[in-house]
């Protein structure tokens, strides 16, 4: 899956100073699939814009974006659900999780609807990431951080030709950031699938492909 | 269970859908009951009555004043004729003829005493008389009438006039071997004829003198010299005798018929009455009943919107979401039809035994028309509701 923009830039960003953009100046931006993009830019600049774009959440944006060579604005919404099924995987920066449901319910919705990923596997994973033992819990009643790591799971349970991750470690330290990554490149090799993953700092993230400034 | 039937069944309000469920339910059993009610009545009305045999409905002009002077004319015109032979109820429709010459009848017996009176002939179509007699045939060189009287006539006669005067009573056979002579006279002196007479039948349908109509034409035709009258007697066969347009169509115009014969048709006036007040009060609970279901479950999605917002979000359908909306939906569809079908069929048992101890025989189980009315009301709900939620659904994922 290849992802090209041709001189989009959300309506929003028009009125703001773009100059220096790699992303809203560029006059055609390719992302290729199974390669890491990093996406660092402070707060308002645009990355959740950009990402909301890719997945289809907004439609407010100058310019015209492809996946795979097909306008964006032409696709349904039954192949907007099927590419959001099997494409496109998005951690969300608002994490969109089911407070009523435990961590772990949280996780099997999305993997109820894919059958992606084995128990033992997702187990595996929330070990890795540390968040076993909160499992049973309410999503509602855990940290921002642990709750980014449910997040991160549940868009790992699908397969997927990209996965964008809006500042999914944000509430993270260095070491479980770290590790989150990790496991987010272990996925994505596995499935060679692209990353495009937006972060406020410097993510300082290693064998990333490119660093794409807003 | 599916994670996202219980994340999407979480916001239903139970008060709303108990609601809904039991106004519905109470909406279908009046319905339901009230035809089945119907139905069985009507059965009781026609069960003596083969379908195949319809009635035969004799009708006349009621006789008032007018006519007793003269003024009036008690005949059906030709106008009239033809409006009752439209009637959609009137199968077959036949005016009496009648003799337009004098008849007079007299007996030459040793066994019985001597007897002449003047007499009056009718005749109609054979397929409306319900004697069949080999003998009901005129034969112009056999000479002999055949004649009908009516069963009451004979009843009259045995057990009123008979008993009270010391005469001996009669049977029917012995009645069809009285000879008889019928005198026909034209007009003028000594123009007439003498003709053998004989009873071959009682009707208990029609109240005249009925001789065959082919030999009524042809007496009218040689004797005939009175003023044509238009016929005094209509009689018409209807299939349905329970149709409550006839008894409707003969009290507007004021004609006039035997009562007894149309009860079915007046107790059908009442009972289409109660019925069609029963399945209004039915229709007007099922549609409010039908209404607190679309907006129950309107009310349901509007307070999940922002959890469906977040599964179409996640890549789920609005299909997808929208089922666990359709498996609740359904699952209250088919528990009032069930329990509808269940409460309509005990009452429909408890209404067999109160009928048995008046010795009317109705049915204990369910027409067949219960089931399919059930079904289709239920099917015309479910899919209207379906509708609604696809359509909110989907706008909520766009």
């Amino acid at each position: 899956m290849t992802i090209r923009f041709e001189k989009m830039i959300p309506l929003p960003m028009l009125e703001q100073d773009t100059s220096g953009s790699e992303v809203w100046e560029a006059d055609s931006l390719l992302l290729e699939q199974g390669k890491s993009y990093v996406v660092e830019a402070p707060s308002g600049r645009g990355k959740t814009s950009l990402l909301s774009v890719v997945y289809g959440l907004r439609t407010d944006y100058r310019g015209v974006v492809f996946i795979n060579d097909r306008d964006l604005t032409s696709l349904s919404m039954k192949e907007w659900s099927a590419i959001r099924k099997s494409n496109l995987s998005f951690i969300f920066q608002g994490l969109e999780l089911f407070d009523e449901l435990t961590a772990l319910e949280n996780i099997r919705l999305k993997n109820e609807l894919t059958a992606y990923h084995s128990s033992d596997r997702i187990l595996k994973m929330a070990r890795m990431l540390g968040i076993e033992p909160f499992l049973k819990r309410k999503a509602g009643i855990l940290s921002f951080g642990q709750q980014q790591r449910v997040a991160i799971i549940r868009a790992l349970c699908q397969p997927f030709d990209f996965l964008l991750a809006d500042e999914c470690f944000s509430h993270m330290d260095r070491k479980n950031s770290l590790i989150a990554y990790q496991l987010i490149r272990q996925e994505c090799d596995a499935r060679q699938a692209g990353l495009i993953l937006t972060s406020l700092n410097k993510a300082d993230l290693p064998n990333t492909h490119a660093r794409l400034k807003l | 269970m599916r994670l996202i039937y219980r994340i999407l069944w979480k916001d239903h309000s139970r008060a709303h859908l108990l609601g809904a469920f039991l106004g519905t339910l109470a909406g279908f059993v009046l319905l339901l009951a009230g035809i089945q009610f119907y139905m069985d009545i009507k059965s009781v009305l026609t069960e003596n009555r083969d379908l195949l045999d319809p009635e035969y409905i004799v009708i006349n002009k009621k006789v008032n004043i007018g006519q007793t002077l003269g003024i009036d004319m008690a005949g059906f015109t030709e106008e009239e004729m033809e409006e009752i032979e439209a009637q959609p109820f009137a199968d077959q429709v036949a005016a009496f003829i009648s003799n337009e010459f004098p008849v007079r009848a007299y007996t030459e017996n040793e066994r019985f005493p001597d007897f002449i009176t003047e007499l009056f002939f009718e005749a109609i179509p054979d397929e409306f008389i319900d004697v069949k007699s080999e003998d009901w045939q005129w034969d112009l060189e056999e000479g002999i009438i055949p004649v009908i009287i009516p069963q009451d006539y004979l009843n009259l006669y045995n057990f009123g006039f008979a008993p009270s005067q010391g005469l001996p009573q009669i049977p029917k056979g012995v009645v069809s071997m009285i000879n008889f002579k019928l005198r026909l006279q034209g007009q003028g002196r000594g123009n007439f004829e003498d003709y053998q007479g004989r009873i071959v039948g009682f009707s208990n349908r029609v109240n005249s003198i009925l001789v065959p109509l082919d030999f009524l034409e042809w007496a009218n035709k040689k004797y005939g010299y009175f003023k044509k009258n238009d016929p005094s007697q209509v009689i018409l066969v209807s299939k349905d005798p329970t149709d409550p347009s006839i008894i409707r169509f003969i009290e507007e115009k004021g004609y006039d018929t035997i009562r007894e014969k149309l009860k079915s048709s007046r107790m059908n006036i009442i009972l289409k009455f109660v019925i069609s007040f029963l399945v209004i009060v039915a229709a007007i609970i099922i549609g409010l009943a039908f209404l607190v279901f679309l907006l129950s479950l309107q009310l349901m999605i509007s307070r999940s919107s922002d959890k469906i917002r977040r599964l179409s979000k996640l890549g789920f359908h609005y299909r997808e979401i929208s089922r666990p909306y359709i498996l609740l939906l359904l699952l209250l569809m088919a528990g009032i039809t069930g329990l509808s079908l269940l409460l309509t069929s005990l009452l429909a048992g408890q209404l067999h035994q109160t009928a048995e101890t008046w010795s009317l025989s109705i049915s204990s189980s369910l027409h067949g028309i219960i089931y399919g009315t059930a079904l289709g009301l239920i099917l015309l709900i479910s899919v209207a509701n379906v509708a609604a939620i696809l359509i909110s659904t989907k706008k909520l994922c766009k």
